[in-house]
């Protein structure tokens, strides 16, 4: 793992051409398929790959080439849960490395000129998993047919593809390249394509035109639909079309693997990809694996069943109190079980609703002093220590080390255990008067008792906040815990009912200065901290409250010369002073981060590092090592 | 006769057309549809869904109607044999719950076979020779197996098979034969998987049958015509099988229509833990995401099972039992 070495920027400015400097062996024909070439079903390897096919190199450490063969078995609790493995398989546009650059991928090249011109060459002759050509048709009439069409989801342009609001123009170049211009400049564009969740761009033209009422009879059409119990082409059109839903067997995709098996299934069976663009330095067309086989199991179950040995690699569903049960049966059923950090911004923070209906206590969170005080009324140490065995970092809910955007002052402000300075803090905002149990009185006279919900998914919160319920004591505040449920407490969240929340910092803690901020600034109700403010920027202001703290309307600001700032120094410059800001400002109070996911891994499975970064975004999970070159070794 | 069999079937009517409200207006009670559920699922990943999705999705579900207009729809559709479609499976509820039902059946009726086989000889046994040494132990284990709970007996079990035997850990069968078709492999896996959770979810039944069979034998041996049965020298095995087990399991055929549910539904905490792929653990997921149709429809079909069980049991009582009337229409 290199994160520290970063190279950001790389994309900002000039054309990128991706240059393979392995020269490419022949390639050669995987055993999996030989009969079926043989048999004429199917095109020697030579010929289903691209012209151009992406040559993969193991200069990461540890990673090594490898041989075709075998099958992966995973657990995943329900059958919806195969939308993930769309992550796991991670072939994009444009994808991440290791070190957070970005670069193409199912993309032979692309060319970028002010972030606001974006021209993206295809690889010739590369084809879908039916074999049928992937060109600049399936991105023409994934704009035009779909992303415009009114009646088709998304309806209309996703925000990522708005930039100042306009939608880009889409121009078709040539049968390989497409082209989008915005009049200014949009950095979300190509983050978005390299994505867990992808913004969509293209789509199996050839496939879906079947279900599109500008193709296919609008008679025949309607019966389908109908036999399918959709109420219209639209509704059956975006049944089909899902292609990260993973849930349409007869879908051509670009994955690495095809999924053969529609829900409701106990078992989905992935097989490889005869037209998956990657090879090794060898000429072995990737992916290794030939089938990947997911097993649908009750989410209780699966510790269990990892520990008998019956998953070849699985994290998801893996709690880190799992781990000395896992570890003990690790040698008898053939794993190993490795422990990688978690990439949340904080694994759990406070979340002080600055848009609480209350106005007594709305005025106390939005006094930063309070936050603060607070924030130093926390041993974060006990924390780590009682709850986490010490494995986890005491830290604001910030950025981690292993981000470039990384400074030791964002995690460490405030967060030590102080309860003098605590104390001097809340006696200067004059809340010196003391009712029973020595509890501080608030300004309207009722005793300062600060009731947190949690969501009640799991027994570590409460635990957490009965240790802050001691030390608060200290600074004369009391603390109720309140479970309750995930949506009921979102509610009560956006409509000022909670006072406070406790729930897991930010998703990505690991950003870099061409990752978008959003996080970090009030433009989202699902900000706990603030869900009016960012309900407000959410629906255009036609809801919720505009932001009132000077502070959130500088975070707002500095989005705005986040997305117009012209190169990758000038965006890092932006988010220096968003994450001053927040460091500063205590608007959420994170409590420790670095918590670790167990990974059990087979142990004749290669190329899975010892110790990745569980991310969702940037990382997909195990996307970003590319699960595409694991392989078995032969057991001996 | 005829007369209260018809009586009974109009009675059914509106039964279970009020079952079917109040089972709609409990799925409906929960804040929010399925639709929040996926919201909220989606969000904790990290992943958004925007609002005019959302709407497209209500509209594909028919969510955005009134509520009243819903249940109608819904009722409307059952009677003519649309069960309506499952939201999380993006099939038709027909589909979804057919393809577990086979397992269902096998499990439950093997889970009753074994309850029936055990707790029959014993409970006769145990009246037959009430108060000695056997009938004492007998009947402790029988209440040992009610006492277990039966989660962690399910857990204990699945370890210990999985340690000894090597079984996979839970499901039916393994992994290998899934998708593969019925071959004696696939029939010896299922065996294999299957005696665990027969015997977790047996040992807890098998402790009131045992019981109940003990005190209604003991009630009849008692009686009169069972001392002029022995006076008249007939054998002790005749003297127990002629009446009063007859009469004794007059309990058990009430009984039918509590187990007809409980065949198709299964011991759903058993079939969580264990994960096994039967209509228990989908009814509970179903409730859980506000997948409306998949458990409303799935609940009224068990208050179907539940009604006609009841009134198989009556007519089959009826038949057993001489000196149940129905309804006094005989004494006339």
């Amino acid at each position: 793992m290199s994160f520290h070495r970063l190279l950001a920027g790389c994309l900002a400015l000039a054309a990128i051409a991706f240059l393979a400097t392995v020269p490419a062996a022949a390639a050669v024909e995987t055993p999996y398929f030989a009969e079926q070439v043989a048999a004429g079903k199917l095109p020697p390897v030579g010929e289903r790959l691209p012209a151009d096919p992406r040559i993969v190199t193991f200069d990461e450490d540890g990673a090594q080439q490898g041989q075709p063969g075998g099958d992966m078995t995973m657990l995943m609790a329900r059958a919806k849960d195969v939308r993930i493995m769309f992550a796991y398989f991670y072939a994009r546009l444009m994808t991440y490395t290791t070190d957070l650059t970005l670069e193409p991928d199912i993309l032979q090249s692309i060319e970028v000129e002010e972030n606001r011109v974006f021209t993206l060459h295809l690889r010739p002759g590369h084809r879908w998993s039916d074999g049928s050509p992937f060109t600049a048709e399936d991105f023409r009439y994934w704009w035009e047919d779909v992303i415009l069409n009114k009646d088709v989801p998304p309806f209309g342009p996703p925000p990522e593809m708005l930039a100042g609001g306009e939608p880009p123009l889409f121009e078709v170049l040539d049968e390989t390249t497409v082209r989008y211009t915005w009049k200014e400049p949009n950095p979300l564009f190509l983050p978005s394509l390299a994505a867990a969740r992808p913004l969509e761009i293209f789509g199996p033209a050839a496939y879906l035109k079947q279900f599109h009422v500008k193709y296919a009879d609008a008679g025949q059409l309607k019966e389908r639909a109908k036999a399918a119990g959709q109420k219209s082409w639209a509704h059956l059109h975006n049944r089909m079309d899902n292609a990260y839903d993973n849930d349409n067997p007869d879908m051509p995709t670009l994955q690495p693997w095809i999924n053969t098996t529609a829900a409701p299934a106990e078992r989905f069976v992935f097989v490889r990809n005869p037209y998956y663009h990657r090879v090794d330095p060898a000429g072995n067309q990737l992916p290794y694996i030939d089938r990947l086989l997911v097993q649908i199991a009750d989410g209780k179950i699966i510790p269990a069943k990892a520990g008998a040995g019956e998953a070849d690699l699985q994290a998801r569903y893996l709690r880190f109190d799992n781990y000395t049960f896992l570890k003990q049966a690790a040698k008898r059923n053939g794993y190993k079980v490795d422990l990688w950090k978690t990439g949340n911004g904080a694994h759990l923070a406070l979340f002080p609703n600055l848009n609480t209906a209350d106005p007594v206590w709305r005025d106390l969170f939005r006094d930063v002093r309070f936050r603060r005080a607070l924030s130093l009324g926390i041993d974060r140490d006990e924390i780590n220590q009682a709850i986490y065995y010490g494995l986890a970092h005491p830290s604001n809910n910030t950025v981690l080390p292993r981000s470039p955007l990384f400074r030791p002052e964002y995690r460490q402000a405030w967060t030590r255990f102080d309860v003098r300075e605590a104390n001097r803090l809340l006696d200067e905002m004059g809340l010196t008067s003391r009712g029973g149990e020595n509890i501080r009185l608030m300004p309207d006279g009722r005793p300062m008792e600060i009731i947190v919900e949690t969501a009640g998914e799991s027994t570590e919160e409460v635990d957490v906040l009965e240790l802050i319920a001691d030390s608060w004591r200290k600074i004369g505040v009391k603390l109720f815990t309140k479970p309750s449920q995930l949506e009921v407490l979102r509610n009560r969240i956006y409509s000022g009912q909670t006072l406070m929340a406790i729930a897991k910092g930010v998703d990505n803690g690991i950003p870099t200065a061409d990752m978008a901020p959003t996080e970090f600034v009030p433009m989202d109700q699902n900000q706990y901290q603030w869900p009016k403010w960012g309900q407000f920027y959410q629906t255009g202001g036609t809801a919720g409250e505009k932001p009132a703290l000077p502070a959130a309307v500088e975070l707002m600001d500095l989005m705005g010369r986040w997305r117009t700032a012209p190169d990758t120094s000038a965006r890092a410059e932006v988010w220096h002073r968003i994450l001053g800001i927040h460091a500063d400002q205590v608007f959420t109070i994170g409590l420790v981060n670095g918590t670790l996911q167990p990974v059990v891994v087979r142990s004749t499975l290669r190329n899975v590092p010892d110790e990745g970064i569980y991310n969702w975004d940037p990382g997909a999970h195990f996307g970003i090592y590319r699960p595409d070159t694991f392989w078995f070794a032969k057991p001996g | 006769m005829l007369g209260f069999l018809v009586r009974r079937i109009m009675v059914m009517i509106p039964t279970l057309l009020a079952i079917s409200a109040i089972t709609f207006v409990i799925i409906q009670l929960p804040p929010g549809d399925y639709l929040t559920t996926l919201m909220t699922e989606l969000e904790s990943r990290g992943e958004a869904i925007d609002e005019s999705r959302l709407q497209f999705l209500r509209e594909s579900y028919g969510l955005d109607r009134p509520m009243i207009e819903q249940y109608f729809v819904w009722v409307g559709g059952m009677l003519t044999g649309d069960y309506g479609f499952s939201f999380e499976y993006n099939r038709p509820v027909a589909d979804v719950i057919g393809d577990r039902m086979l397992l269902t059946i096998v499990v439950s009726f093997a889970t009753i076979v074994f309850i029936w086989v055990v707790s029959f000889p014993i409970g006769i046994y145990s009246a037959t020779h009430q108060y000695s040494l056997g009938d004492y132990g007998l009947t402790f284990l029988g209440f040992l197996g009610l006492a277990t709970p039966n989660f962690l007996l399910a857990l204990v079990l699945l370890y210990f098979a999985n340690v000894t035997f090597g079984t996979s850990i839970g499901g039916l069968m393994d992994a290998a034969y899934l998708d593969a078709p019925w071959s004696w492999g696939k029939v010896l896996s299922i065996l294999e998987h299957l005696w665990i959770p027969v015997i977790v979810i047996g040992t807890s039944g098998t402790a009131g049958m045992i019981r109940r069979l003990r005190a209604n034998l003991l009630d009849e041996l008692h009686k009169q015509y069972v001392v002029t049965a022995r006076a008249k020298g007939l054998t002790p095995a005749r003297v127990l099988w002629k009446y009063p087990l007859r009469m004794a399991i007059n309990p058990f055929i009430a009984d039918i229509g509590n187990l007809l549910p409980q065949i198709v539904s299964g011991a759903a905490v058993v079939s969580i833990v264990l994960s096994l792929p039967t209509t228990g653990p989908m009814l509970l997921d179903a409730l859980r995401s506000q997948d409306m149709y998949l458990a409303g429809s799935f609940l009224m079909f068990l208050a179907l099972l539940t009604v006609v069980g009841v009134f198989l049991s009556d007519l089959a009582l009826a038949a057993l039992d001489p000196r149940i009337r129905l309804e006094g229409g005989a004494t006339r």
